[in-house]
Formats: C-alpha cells, sequence, structure tokens
C-alpha cells in the first residue's frame, strides 16, 4: 500500500506564468520518457524480479517516480495557473483548454494521451532492467531538453533535481543488472 | 566484477574520444562503466548539500547548463521548516536506493538510521508548529479536522 505524505519531494515554486513552458513539460508528465509511464514500469516490474534486491530497487524507485509525477504535475499546474483562455490560446493550448480547461491531463507535449505501451515488459527480467536504464537515459536527455528550453530559475532547479534522479537511478538499475548478470555468469547459466 | 571491468577499459578509451566532441557540456562521469561506487559515509554530501543536488554522492553527480545547485530560499518560516523536512528525507531516501544495491555496507546502514532518525524529529516539530504532513501525525488531534488545511503540496500563494 501506499501513504501519501502531505509535500513535494523537492519544493517548486513557479511566480511567473508560461503556458508555453508548460506544454513542453507536459511531456515529462504523460509522454513517453516521462514520470509516469516509469513508475508504471517499474511497479509492473517488481512482481517477477528473481530475488528480494530487486524487488526492493524497483518498489522503492517506482514509489519515488511517483512523487516525480506530483512534481512535474506542480510545475505544470503552477506555470498555467491564472492564464487566460486568450494566452492559453496564444501558447498553442488552444485544444487543450476547450477539451480539459486547466485541469491536468497526461499527454505528451504534442497532445496525445499517455499511452500504456510506453510501459516496457519482457518477460525476462535482464531486459526488464535494461528498459529501466535505457528509461532512465531517455528522461535525463529530455529534461536536458527542457533545461534548453529556459531560462526561469523557479522552472530550472527542480529540473535540474529531476534530471539528477534520471543519473543516480540509472546507477542502481546498472548496479542491480551488473549482480544478476554476475550471478548467472557463477550458476554458469 | 571482471565482467564490469572489461566492458570498462574499452568505454575509458572511447570517453576520452568522445569529450573532445562534446562542447561545453560535461554529460560524461555517470556513463564511466568502470565506476564501482563504493561509497564512505564521510565522502557524502551532507543531507542539505545532497538535496540541492538531487544527489548524495559526489563521484556520481554530474551538472548540465547551470553552473552551481540552486540554494532553497524558503518564502517563510514554515517553508524554512519544511526545507530540514525535506533535505533529511532526501538523505535517507537516496541511501536507501544505495542500500537496496548494497545491503552488506555496515556503515551505510548507520548512516541511513541517522538521517531517519533525523527526519522523524524535523517532522514532528513541523508537524507541532504546522499542523500533519502525514495522517497518522499527532497533530491530527486537533480541532477542527486539520488534515485538510492548507497549505497543499502543488500551492504556492
Amino acid at each position: 500500500m501506499w501513504k501519501y505524505v502531505k509535500k513535494l519531494q523537492y519544493p517548486v515554486n513557479i511566480k511567473k506564468k508560461d503556458p508555453k513552458l508548460a506544454k513542453y513539460i507536459l511531456t515529462q508528465y504523460g509522454g513517453p520518457a516521462g514520470e509516469l509511464a516509469a513508475a508504471w514500469q517499474y511497479l509492473d516490474q517488481r512482481y517477477t524480479m528473481p530475488d528480494d534486491r530487486g524487488k526492493a530497487l524497483l518498489t522503492d524507485i517506482g514509489t519515488e517516480e511517483l512523487a516525480h509525477v506530483e512534481i512535474i504535475s506542480t510545475m505544470i499546474y503552477q506555470l498555467m495557473d491564472g492564464v487566460t483562455p486568450e494566452e492559453l490560446k496564444a501558447a498553442g493550448m488552444g485544444e487543450q483548454y476547450a477539451q480539459f480547461g486547466t485541469d491536468l491531463f497526461p499527454s505528451d507535449s504534442f497532445g496525445n494521451p499517455f499511452n500504456m505501451t510506453y510501459i516496457k515488459l519482457a518477460g525476462d527480467y535482464i531486459a526488464n532492467i535494461e528498459s529501466n536504464m535505457g528509461a532512465e537515459q531517455r528522461a535525463r536527455a529530455t529534461y536536458e531538453h527542457l533545461m534548453d528550453l529556459t531560462n526561469d530559475p523557479d522552472v530550472l532547479a527542480p529540473l535540474s533535481f529531476l534530471r539528477e534522479r534520471e543519473i543516480v537511478h540509472y546507477q542502481r538499475f546498472k548496479e542491480l543488472r551488473n549482480y544478476y548478470l554476475e550471478q548467472k555468469e557463477k550458476a554458469g547459466k | 566484477m571482471n565482467y564490469s571491468e572489461n566492458c570498462y577499459e574499452d568505454q575509458n578509451r572511447n570517453m576520452t574520444a568522445m569529450k573532445n566532441t562534446m562542447t561545453g557540456v560535461n554529460n560524461n562521469n555517470f556513463n564511466k562503466c568502470n565506476y564501482i561506487q563504493q561509497a564512505a559515509p564521510a565522502d557524502l554530501y551532507d543531507a542539505y548539500a545532497g538535496f540541492i543536488r538531487g544527489n548524495m554522492f559526489p563521484d556520481l553527480y554530474n551538472q548540465y547548463k547551470i553552473s552551481r545547485p540552486f540554494e532553497i530560499e524558503p518564502m517563510n518560516e514554515q517553508a524554512g521548516m519544511l526545507t530540514y523536512v525535506d533535505a533529511y528525507c532526501f538523505g535517507a531516501h537516496d541511501i536507501n536506493l544505495y542500500l537496496d544495491t548494497h545491503p552488506n555496507d555496515r556503515a551505510m546502514i548507520e548512516l541511513y538510521n541517522q538521517y531517519r532518525i533525523e527526519s522523524e524529529n524535523a517532522l514532528k516539530q513541523y508537524e507541532k508548529k504546522f499542523g500533519p504532513i502525514t495522517v497518522d501525525s499527532e497533530s491530527t488531534m486537533a480541532f477542527p479536522w486539520d488534515w485538510n488545511n492548507s497549505p497543499w503540496p502543488w500551492e504556492n500563494k
């Protein structure tokens, strides 16, 4: 089960509205390398990990990704809070406004709804963990692209935090993958 | 361990070439294949320094674009006290992930527990003054029901 903790993992306090930037950041909510996809991919994979080490790591990183979904959602919410329909239209968010108002809807930056096929499962724990390493790298690259698209320190700070988490997660997945390959080698498989 | 070392020599040779083709951005160190982490508690950042970097491990830390990590600038006393909770929780959490893949590291288990206790203390102090962050806090004894009070995490007013 999960318990709610009524705080963000990293604070978000964006003072300047910027619906265009919100649109770019949307992809880290409901896009192919987004936090929602990462959370669900890891939490789905944990059931069939071969040992406790894998079950623990996937549970803990999957849980952290849920906290990242909340950080990204907060960024989008604050970037769009109080913006007029005119301003949304000018920022290319007219379609978004027509369908959802200013509610959050998980999509990529083009407006394609979140798609469960983003989640990579292979029925093979090495393949699964390597997918996760790929997911972390793609998310890290996306965060760098997003950082290229803004100069606002209120936005750069959480983006930079989230980017760094991808690096740490990549390292942990790599350690788990290497450990399993060593175990396989020892067992002569 | 062995198979790790092999892949890594090649990678090291490539690294120099790669660095030369990449300008302005140092994005390489987390891709170092030969990096097998052996953490010593004294080498880690302290909780706040790790928190603002998103990483407790200096040799794993890698920056992009920004010249230095952003300091947290709390708007008020409440946000200031929350920063302590954030930082200690973060320290404990990052070490938790490390321990998942290094379950036999006794010194790091001790450090985890240090941060766990610090975060519990910071949380209690915060909740005493500003109300519950978790619904199993003692602050839920307040009348009227205090759980549904602002601020919610996504609000910045």
